[in-house]
């Protein structure tokens, strides 16, 4: 049984697992840094431990102090979340050794998932369909030219310890190989201490599907559907859905089948993803595994109506999965918009600060996963993303119309978000008929930035915000004018008095 | 009218390079070209704002950016919105052109040529309009003038030399 769960994580994903604690009569435990002293997670959780510096490598990062102190508080679980430590097979060792439940995987499955050369071998033993391409890293020039001329150009280098962009590469020509592979390699062994490289062939615009899987330690295996993740800003999902679109049922079928081989090929319980590239013609390739709960989770369970979280728990304290495959249905449809403290014009720099105001959003089907409340800080330290606005809708139509009114009524000031820019994307065309793919922000929305994207989006809402500016500025002016006005009267009767 | 005319003040605000030049009274009514507009203004937060502009109400929330910058938010629009006076649009203006007269400023050949003749050496004093060398381009004896006053800094051509457009050939300090 678990009774107590240590949340080795910040932000909103450590809020939205102790709700779930919560809600089970589970004793949730915050870590926080320094930076962090008055973030919601710590003021959300049953009890909270400074654990450390700000920056994560001497916080949130730091195996051993989580770990120490797991066991000084007698926790009986740790919660990872994503990022940070989530997928990182030493720290899971660890856990395992120490003799507390880790809610996750076994760090086997992670490590047979981590590394992407020897996770394609998997997958291809598997049948699990993969991206044409090498299952070895590229050790020589000419071998990797002699392949990358058999699948045919363009294709793509890829770090094989990598993720997020870092070491990837496309290549269109022959010529261009020698100088992109030794670019790939050293941006790789600098980013991932590593520079095995290996080739894919590149598809042409693809869509980005998962599918979230469950399973038990019994063995019992289930998907939740797919989620649909092709709006990214270089390779940062940006809006997520479910379902997708693009996917007809015969695909579905197809995609979720493969998502829990390859599930069952590593061995996996708990809660997982599987990432996949479709091209055009419906065809889908085995990208990653996500080894740990999404940041986009939300948006399966909004479609399913099962709580991830509450099942990520049950499975690692060893209960069969209750839920049956035959079970579940996909109801309605939902999207999620992540909302980054960050300043689109300023190169999309972070816009670090403290929240002065913060008014949420609301209403039929509007859910919100935040990390933040009024006076929290925004540090520069970590991820600046500040929540998530997730909303369901009976169709996409209507799920999508909700979060263009949700954005609209969620406040946040004392950093500068990204909120106008899905006014921008919920008005393309190529978004609302779901054509995009995953190059669709890179190539339509960068080239208008800065500035320029904002030009039409807002035209009516110009003379508004020039009345609102003057008046803000006359009554700023008044009120230096009636302090004067004070201070003279009262010099006029000091002197009086004297 | 009703008189509140004269106690209005005249604002100028700046959003994606569009002015706006409105004026307001003591009352919150608000003129911009001929229209009048009444509008109803209240505090929630020193943050956020409902304001009634004629028969619509809008909720937006601010940002204080700078001493004449506001981040205005309506309806998940975002505006960089520079509010002055005019008074202190013109002092702004006045400002921005005397910063143009007094501070470092190259002098560069508008167009391709051969200096003719320099009329300054490095050291002296010189008054923005002052003829200051002759570029001789197309046949053609084109005088410059000096586009800022102060001392000459340094100078990279001797006479004689050619030119090319957008070349330096002076600082002035």
């Amino acid at each position: 049984m678990i009774k107590k769960i240590l949340i080795a994580n910040r932000g909103e994903i450590a809020h939205r697992i102790m709700k779930a604690c919560r809600e089970m009569g589970i004793v949730s435990v915050a870590i926080y840094s320094e930076a962090d002293k008055n973030a919601l997670h710590v003021r959300r959780a049953d009890e909270s431990y400074l654990i450390g510096p700000s920056p994560a490598s001497e916080s949130y990062l730091h195996k051993e102090k989580i770990i120490n102190l797991a066991k000084e508080i007698k926790a009986d679980a740790i919660h990872p979340g994503y990022g940070f430590l989530s997928e990182n097979p030493e720290f899971i060792r660890l856990v395992e050794k120490s003799g507390i439940i880790f809610i996750g995987p076994s760090s086997k499955s992670v490590e047979m998932m981590g590394e992407k050369t020897s996770a394609r071998r998997l997958m291809k033993l598997n049948n699990v369909p993969i991206v044409p391409g090498t299952t070895e890293p590229i050790t020589s020039i000419e071998d990797g030219k002699k392949v990358a001329a058999e699948i045919g150009y363009p294709v793509m280098l890829k770090a094989a310890a990598g993720g997020g962009g870092k070491g990837m590469r496309k290549i269109d020509r022959d010529e261009e190989f020698e100088e992109s592979f030794n670019r790939a390699k050293n941006e790789s062994l600098k980013a991932f201490g590593n520079d095995d490289v290996y080739i894919e062939k590149f598809i042409e615009h693809p869509k980005h599907i998962e599918v979230q899987i469950l399973a038990d330690k019994f063995g019992n295996y289930i998907h939740l559907f797919e989620r649909e993740c092709s709006v990214q800003r270089r390779h940062q999902k940006v809006i997520e859905e479910a379902p997708s679109i693009a996917v007809d049922n015969e695909t579905r079928e197809k995609i979720t089948k493969a998502a829990i081989k390859a599930a069952q090929a590593c061995g996996y319980y708990n809660a997982g993803t599987i990432e996949f590239l479709m091209d055009k013609n419906k065809e889908f390739y085995f990208l990653e595994m996500n080894t740990r709960l999404q940041v986009e989770h939300p948006v399966t369970e909004m479609i399913s109506g099962i709580d991830l979280v509450k099942q990520q728990i049950k499975i690692a304290s060893g209960e069969k999965l209750a839920i049956r495959q035959d079970e579940l249905r996909i109801h309605g449809h939902a999207v999620e918009c992540r909302i980054y403290a960050e300043d689109v014009d300023n190169n999309f720099a972070p816009s670090i600060g403290k929240i002065i105001h913060h008014r949420l959003t609301s209403g039929p089907g509007i859910r919100i996963d935040r990390g933040i409340d009024v006076q929290s800080e925004v540090p520069i330290f970590y991820d600046p993303m500040l929540s998530k606005v997730i909303a369901w809708g009976i169709d996409r139509e209507e799920a999508l119309a909700r979060m263009k009114r949700a954005l609209g009524e969620y406040q946040i000031s004392g950093v500068i978000t990204n909120i106008p820019v899905f006014n921008w994307i919920l008005k393309q065309k190529a978004f609302l008929d779901g054509t995009f793919d995953i190059n669709f922000l890179d190539n339509e929305f960068l080239p208008l930035v800065p500035d320029i994207w904002k030009e039409k989006l807002s035209e009516n809402y110009e003379e508004i915000a020039a009345i609102l500016g003057a008046l803000l500025k006359q009554k700023e002016m008044h009120i230096n004018l009636s302090k004067n006005c004070i201070e003279e009267n009262n010099g006029w009767r000091a002197q009086l008095y004297d | 009218m009703d008189g509140g005319h004269n106690c209005m003040t005249e604002f100028i605000v700046t959003i994606n390079n569009r002015k706006f030049e409105l004026s307001i009274s003591e009352e919150g009514k608000v003129l911009i070209g001929d229209r009048y507009i009444r509008t109803e203004l209240t505090e929630i937060t020193k943050n956020a704002y409902v304001i009634r502009i004629g028969d619509s109400v809008y909720e937006i929330s601010s940002n204080k950016l700078g001493a004449d910058k506001f981040g205005i938010t309506i309806d998940a629009c975002y505006f960089d919105t520079t509010v002055r006076t005019k008074l202190q649009e013109t002092a702004n203006e006045l400002q921005k052109n005397k910063s143009r007269l007094f501070h470092h400023s190259d002098v560069k050949a508008p167009m391709p040529g051969l200096l003719l003749k320099l009329k300054v050496k490095v050291g002296d004093e010189i008054k923005i309009g002052e003829s200051i060398l002759i570029l001789e381009a197309m046949k053609m004896e084109n005088e410059l003038r000096s586009p800022a006053s102060g001392i000459v800094k340094s100078i990279f051509f001797s006479e004689g030399q050619s030119v090319e457009k957008d070349s330096i050939i002076m600082t002035i300090e």
